[in-house]
């Protein structure tokens, strides 16, 4: 900020001038980020501060907690083999997620970056899922996948029973009705993401790459998969983060007493059951902690490892600036 | 000039800022003699209309104002743990008595009533119903009415499937579950997705297996090691092997929709369902045309052959209300007001429901409820939902391990396990 100051006041100029800008420099920062950080703090900071204090008490969530037991919580979280099993689909869930999504999300916005007939059509409609509140959008499968729901009995009347499937109960298909279930959701918004990457490919590079005699997957691989690397990397960040965080879709599907049986329970829900409905806030509390943590350590990485490049100047200061 | 602006601006909006996260701080509000806050779970209908009745009649009698506060019932226990810790409690409110009651009494949040309420309301109730508001042998509540457990169940589909008698014995039901069977229809409904309608067959089958004073002493011991225990996840595991339940009982919804337990049974889906009392009202709201089901019969929960309990002992909850510890004497007089025979027989019209009052049974004409009630007046005895009585984090794991084990992924030990490991972390 002094090296923005000084480059702002002139050379020579009077000792009250630059002094004055700081101020008035100063006053605008506090006023316009201010109340961001204000909330930022009360909203974001304390709570996660807050949460790893009650995570050391056996507290039923009355008034002030008292009763300190250490690190007793965590023991149990890990100890419990729901928890590590319910961690275990978080991740099963990141990695499909990234393996399902990924590909079909690029296919779907090279396909669409054609000009063609109803292209905003098909955008409208890929992307429709995505708009629909997660608590609709589980409502409803949770009603269609019932054992005597509507998909089975049109397996039925088209003669196909042999298909029919506890698609929700059964433990051994529950994940990839999830899976299912996650990726025509939340693929609209993949496929938003890197049509928005394909536009910013300039055209001149196809124009040459066509000169050149390059076959339409040999652009495809040489130039817009490269270029759209940013892209993907960001949205993989996000699907990530989103995975390791999923709560509301197995919650209104499943239940929380379901979803352990069927093998969809994640992080979250198991917060929610051994926490809140439990009344354990302790114990709760201990587990949103790990949550914190399992998340922070893996969206550390993947900044280290993925998004550094991408990211470069914005969150690392002067990294960025000297490469400039 | 540009300068001052930038900083009034700022002090406006750090004002404003500072404003919004202070607004919700209030401080703990003095007991005030002449009025009272009371919050009651009934948010539409002849319920809401009933509590108004009260606090007009009452403000006429006594001048003092009640101001009657619906909260939507499943969000009760959140708001009131949210208000204890802001020392705002309503001065009466909803209670169903068990480890919740016993964690608001732990908190010092609830007022011990034990010698506050009239002798009058004592008679009159008799010590069954008083017996689920108590805590370590003190009054936390006057009791409004008893819901006890049984069988619900369509005649109709009954007579189609050739069954002449309301079971009363283990084998009876085993008996009609394959009878509904040959008929092609669903025998049991239940909505396991909740998991407490699930937990409801473990519980009577304890009720049948366990004594008396196993049953009442557990929520103070939580000591699961009588082999009671483990008979009824037993029976629970041998009536499951007979398949009586609804197809996808697993991810059914138990009070929601047409296709939930108690939609399954409004719309002739399902045979019966083991449910509390409330049950009729729910299934009225569910029948295609939202008029009570005209063939809906009711028995009580079949006999289990050598068991420690008394044949004829029901599960069952209570509906009462409770003073916040901070509130004026008013408060239990308003308790000893909502307790007499005029405003109980009010209250049975209004909610259908059985009055906790005997002396107001008389107004309850349902002959669906006239039967429940026979059955709860002959009982030896009535035990609270055993969840209720364990508390949150027990109840909670225990029905969270019934469903596992009725999914196949658990045994009659495993259930034991997992209410004493829950005991172990609460």
């Amino acid at each position: 900020m002094t090296e923005t100051a000084t480059l702002l006041a002139p050379a020579g100029a009077a000792r009250r001038a630059p002094a004055r800008g700081d101020w008035r420099k100063r006053g605008e920062i506090a006023l316009l980020a201010g109340p961001a950080i204000v909330v930022f703090v009360v909203f974001v900071i304390l709570p996660v501060v807050m949460a790893a204090f009650y995570g050391f008490f056996k507290w039923k969530g009355f008034g002030f907690p008292d009763d300190f037991i250490g690190l007793e919580n965590y023991i149990s979280i890990f100890k419990d083999p729901t928890f590590r099993s319910a961690v275990g689909h978080n991740f099963f869930i990141v990695i499909a997620s990234l393996v399902l999504q990924g590909p079909l999300a690029i296919l779907f916005a090279l396909l669409m970056n054609q000009k063609m007939r109803g292209r905003s059509l098909i955008r409208v409609l890929i992307f429709v899922p995505y708009v629909i509140s997660e608590v609709v959008v589980g409502t409803g499968w949770s009603l269609m996948l019932q054992d005597v729901g509507a998909l089975n009995s049109f397996l039925g009347k088209i003669g196909l029973d042999a298909l029919a499937q506890s698609w929700i109960a059964d433990p051994k298909i529950a994940m990839g009705t999830l899976m299912f279930i996650i990726s025509w959701k939340y693929i609209g918004f993949a496929v938003i993401l890197m049509l928005a990457g394909l536009q910013s490919i300039p055209e001149e590079l196809y124009e040459a790459a066509s000169i050149d005699g390059a076959s339409f997957w040999q652009t495809q691989w040489r130039i817009t998969l490269p270029l759209l690397g940013p892209t993907i990397r960001i949205w993989a960040f996000l699907s990530i983060i989103g995975s390791l965080q999923l709560f509301d879709l197995v919650n209104i599907i499943w239940g929380q007493y379901v979803a352990a049986t069927a093998g969809t329970s994640t992080m979250a829900t198991y917060m929610y059951l051994n926490g809140h409905l439990a009344g354990n806030y302790g114990f709760g509390n201990a587990v949103a902690v790990v949550l914190f943590l399992i998340s922070l350590v893996v969206a550390l990485v993947y900044q280290r490892f993925a998004l550094n490049r991408d990211t470069a100047g914005a969150l690392t200061g002067d990294g960025g600036r000297k490469k400039r | 000039m540009n300068a001052r602006k930038t900083w009034l601006a700022a002090l406006a909006t750090a004002s404003v800022a500072a404003m919004a996260l202070t607004g919700c701080a209030g401080g703990s509000k003095p007991a005030d003699e002449n009025s009272l806050e009371m919050w009651h779970n009934s948010t539409t209908g002849p319920g809401k209309a009933y509590w108004d009745e009260v606090a007009a009649a009452y403000e006429e009698e006594t001048g003092v104002t009640v101001t009657m506060v619906s909260v939507q019932n499943e969000d009760m226990d959140g708001k009131l743990q949210t208000a204890s810790n802001s020392g705002d409690m309503p001065d009466v409110f909803m209670s169903r008595g068990g480890g919740k009651l016993a964690d608001f009494v732990d908190a010092g949040v609830v007022k011990d009533l034990t010698d506050l309420i009239s002798d009058e309301a004592h008679t009159a109730f008799g010590d069954a119903a008083f017996a689920a508001l108590q805590v370590e042998g003190k009054t936390y509540g006057m009791p409004v009415a008893v819901l006890p457990q049984g069988m619900f169940y369509s005649q109709d589909l009954f007579d189609e499937a050739g069954i002449a008698e309301e079971p009363a014995t283990m084998d009876e039901l085993n008996d009609a579950v394959s009878k509904l069977k040959d008929a092609g229809i669903s025998p049991v409904a239940l909505g396991a997705k909740a998991a407490w309608p699930a937990a409801h067959w473990y519980y009577g089958f304890a009720l049948r297996a366990c004594s008396e004073d196993t049953m009442q002493n557990i929520s103070v011991t939580h000591d699961f090691s009588d082999p009671c225990w483990l008979e009824a996840g037993e029976e629970l595991v041998s009536f499951a092997a007979t398949e009586p339940f609804n197809e996808g009982f697993l991810t059914t919804d138990a009070q929601e929709g047409a296709g939930s337990s108690a939609g399954l049974l409004a719309n002739h889906k399902a045979g019966m369902e083991l449910m509390g009392g409330w049950n009729a009202g729910v299934i009225a709201d569910l029948t295609p045309d939202g008029e009570p089901l005209a063939d809906l019969g009711w028995f009580p929960l079949p006999a289990v052959d050598g068991g420690a309990g008394d044949p004829s002992a029901m599960m069952g909850g209570v509906d009462g209300y409770s003073c916040s510890a901070d509130s004026s004497s008013a408060c239990e007089d308003f308790l000893d007001f909502i307790a007499k025979a005029e405003w109980q027989e009010k209250y049975a019209e209004a909610y259908n429901a059985i009055p906790a009052s005997k002396e107001a049974q008389a107004a309850v004409t349902d002959p669906l409820l006239q039967e429940m009630m026979a059955a709860y007046n002959e009982a030896g005895y009535m035990v609270q939902w055993l969840d209720t009585l364990l508390g949150q984090n027990v109840g909670n794991a225990l029905n969270a391990a019934v469903v596992e084990t009725l999914a196949g992924s658990g045994d009659a030990q495993s259930i034991v396990d997992a209410a004493e490991q829950a005991a172990a972390r609460g």
